[in-house]
């Protein structure tokens, strides 16, 4: 089985092969290096992994396609799809930057300010939209430089997790 | 004075916890007052009763003084604790619970008085000879006045809501050029926290440290220090991590401030719990700052090294006891306490409210975690973002740090973002572990503290993730009914659907 994965940060999806071995065990393939893996699921969302006998604890939360993982400490976030969701994914033109990016709002809070207005040019890491949630103000930055084609946040206006805010072309 | 039987809390979170906590040790039965916001919170199922007050706005529920006076009458409650933030250092407040009947928790109306302004307090601290940072000891009138006086003590300078705290309403000004912009800013965050704009000067000291004396009074005048808290790892002066003692402290140095502390206390006529903040120079000259005239969050660590409960102390001295001790107990071994926040650091510290969805917290030896959540809880959107205080104990500062590392490692916490990786950043850090961190540590290394990946575990991430797709598609795989087999799930058409077509028809 071929699935392809995106850490933070990386530009391109890697691919890795997965071979079930049976009792928990598993070949996993990736950029040419192979690992044997022992992954024994010890309670919903959590998976005891042991690696060229190396212990991890890995606690997951999943978001959608993407997987959040907590190891010793460390958390990763990575997008997981296999090749059907892949070229479904690249139809609708995510798994990048590029393209249409809808700016979402982070969680549950009240609209400050509007920054932009449709038909705005902006750069990338430029303030769109201040939501404030727990008694702090929050700038939302844009991803990247493009035209504002959408504005849905409205100031005064209570928002829910999720919220479409803005969108940026 | 009678003694205390049933307490009202009127607070939320870890504070409310744990202050019925050490209520019901002394068999003293506790009140819970609530937001609309907070039905299932924590606090309202550790205590005896509980009573609803209003909308999730603190404005209109946990700070509407006749709402939280009322239930007291209504539930019986003798007494009030404030706990920290809310109307702990309301004097109108504590006025009005005298005016009740009630018992209120912490110190007199006329003390909070002299140290809630902070002009005020300044003032009041220079006549008792206590040193103060180099500034002005009243509000400043007009922007010109303010530049004049900037000018003349030389800047850096911060400019200081009169009003204020938690770090709003303040302003570091490098220059005379960003002067103007600065004072307008501080003037309207002043205005819009605390209602009241004056804004006052203070000299800016280069590399302070932020040591502050817990202080503590009886009714009788005796009042004694409990040593220090090193608390400059501070992030918009908000701080993140305390310890005691501090690393930078002589015993020579410590009975100095603790003496100073003291005075300042009984020059207000103190009663009970209270922190005497002070900066302290390269040159380990210290400045008055301010003083909080409640029970402070990182009063755990104290705790841990004298061995004392200072809620129960603070019942006591409500009451009317004497206090049980009557110098300054030498500190023992180390503590450290962290302050788990609902954020992510790494998008800019965004508040990451939400549902927790499951929840694993630190124990062993020597550890303590202060919490208001739990699994299954909705961290609300109106409040603080503090969830949590984790504090440890250590023979030495060495063991102390590790062991914090240890219970941190140990946290988990899945729904919502937390700064726990944050912190073990902090504590890992060449500057924290060296001991000599000043108030600008933490801006100063924000991208290192926000962690290196380690590019093993990245990989592990990797791994893990992939498993875990496979995992759940396998999963879904045996749940799904299938497509193509026999039986009724194929693609026939359902009856019902049938039904509604010829109906349209």
């Amino acid at each position: 089985m071929r699935y392809f994965t995106k850490q933070q940060g990386q530009k391109e999806a890697v691919p890795v092969d997965l071979e079930s071995l049976g009792q928990d065990r598993y070949r996993l393939t990736v950029n040419g290096k192979t690992f044997q893996v022992d992954a024994l699921s010890v309670d919903q969302g959590t998976l005891s992994l042991l690696v060229d006998g190396q212990s991890y604890n890995v606690e997951f939360e999943e978001n959608g396609d993407e997987i959040g993982t907590l190891v010793r400490g460390q958390v990763n976030r990575t997008d997981v799809a296999d090749e059907r969701k892949l070229r479904m994914r690249a139809a609708a033109g995510s798994f990048s930057v590029e393209g249409r990016q809808v700016i979402l709002a982070p969680m549950p809070g009240k609209v400050v300010k509007v920054l932009v207005k449709v038909g705005e040019e902006v750069k990338e890491g430029q303030g769109l939209v201040v939501v404030e949630a727990m008694k702090m103000e929050n700038e939302l930055k844009s991803p990247k430089a493009g035209k504002v084609t959408e504005v849905f946040a409205k100031e005064g206006t209570a928002v829910e997790n999720n919220a479409k805010l803005v969108v940026v072309e | 004075m009678p003694k205390i039987r049933k307490v009202l809390v009127a607070n939320r979170g870890e504070i409310a916890i744990r202050v019925m906590r050490t209520c019901k040790d002394l068999g003293i039965a506790t009140v819970a007052v609530y937001s609309e916001a907070d039905r299932s919170a924590l606090h309202v199922r550790t205590a005896d009763q509980a009573y609803l007050v209003g909308p999730p706005p603190s404005r209109e529920s946990y700070l509407v003084q006749e709402r939280i006076l009322e239930v007291a009458k209504q539930s019986g409650a003798d007494a009030i604790h404030p706990g920290y933030g809310f109307l702990s250092e309301n004097a109108s407040f504590v006025r009005a619970c005298e005016k009740a009947g009630i018992t209120f928790i912490g110190p007199p109306a006329a003390a909070m008085d002299a140290m809630g302004e902070k002009t005020r307090a300044r003032a009041n601290m220079i006549k008792a000879g206590v040193p103060v940072v180099p500034g002005t000891t009243e509000p400043i009138g007009t922007i010109e006045e303010a530049r004049e006086y900037a000018q003349k003590i030389g800047f850096p300078i911060m400019l200081k809501a009169a009003g204020g705290g938690g770090g709003k309403g303040m302003r570091r000004v490098e220059g005379l050029g960003d002067f103007d912009s600065a004072w307008r800013s501080a003037k309207s965050e002043a205005m819009s926290s605390f209602g009241n704009d004056a804004v006052y000067i203070e000299k800016y000291l280069e590399k302070p440290h932020h040591v502050e004396i817990q202080v503590f009074a009886d009714q009788y005048g005796n009042t004694i220090h409990l040593n220090e808290r090193e608390c400059s790892a501070q992030r918009r002066h908000q701080k993140v991590v305390e310890e005691t003692p501090s690393p930078i402290l002589t015993p020579e140095l410590r009975a100095k401030m603790g003496e100073v502390a003291v005075k300042a206390a009984k020059a207000v006529n103190y009663v009970g719990a209270g922190t005497v903040e002070f900066l302290v120079d390269v040159h380990r000259n210290f400045y008055f700052l301010e003083m909080n005239t409640r029970l402070q969050v990182e009063h755990p660590v104290t705790e841990w090294v004298t061995g004392l409960d200072l809620v129960a102390m603070q019942i006591r001295a409500a009451e009317g006891e004497k206090l049980p001790l009557f110098e300054a107990p030498t500190p023992r071994g180390h503590a450290i306490e962290v302050r788990v926040y609902a954020e992510d650091p790494a998008r800019n510290f965004m508040p990451s409210p939400g549902k927790i969805h499951a929840l694993r917290v630190p124990s062993g030896p020597n550890v303590r975690d202060d919490s208001g959540v739990f699994a299954g809880f909705t961290v609300p959107n109106y409040y603080d973002p503090m969830i949590s205080k984790l504090s440890v104990w250590g023979a030495t500062r060495e063991e102390a740090i590790a062991r914090a590392k240890r219970a941190l490692s140990e946290y988990v916490v899945k729904g919502i973002t937390t700064n726990i990786r944050y912190l073990h950043g902090i504590l890992s850090h060449p500057e924290f572990v060296g001991g000599d961190y000043d108030t600008s540590f933490l801006t100063r290394q924000h991208t290192e503290l926000l962690g290196q990946e380690d590019s093993k575990l990245s990989e592990v991430a990797l791994l893990a993730s992939t498993l875990h797709a496979f995992q759940r598609d396998q999963k879904r795989a045996k749940t799904l009914p299938s497509r193509s087999g026999g039986g009724d799930s194929g693609n026939r058409i359902s009856p019902w659907r049938l039904a509604l077509k010829s109906r349209r028809r």
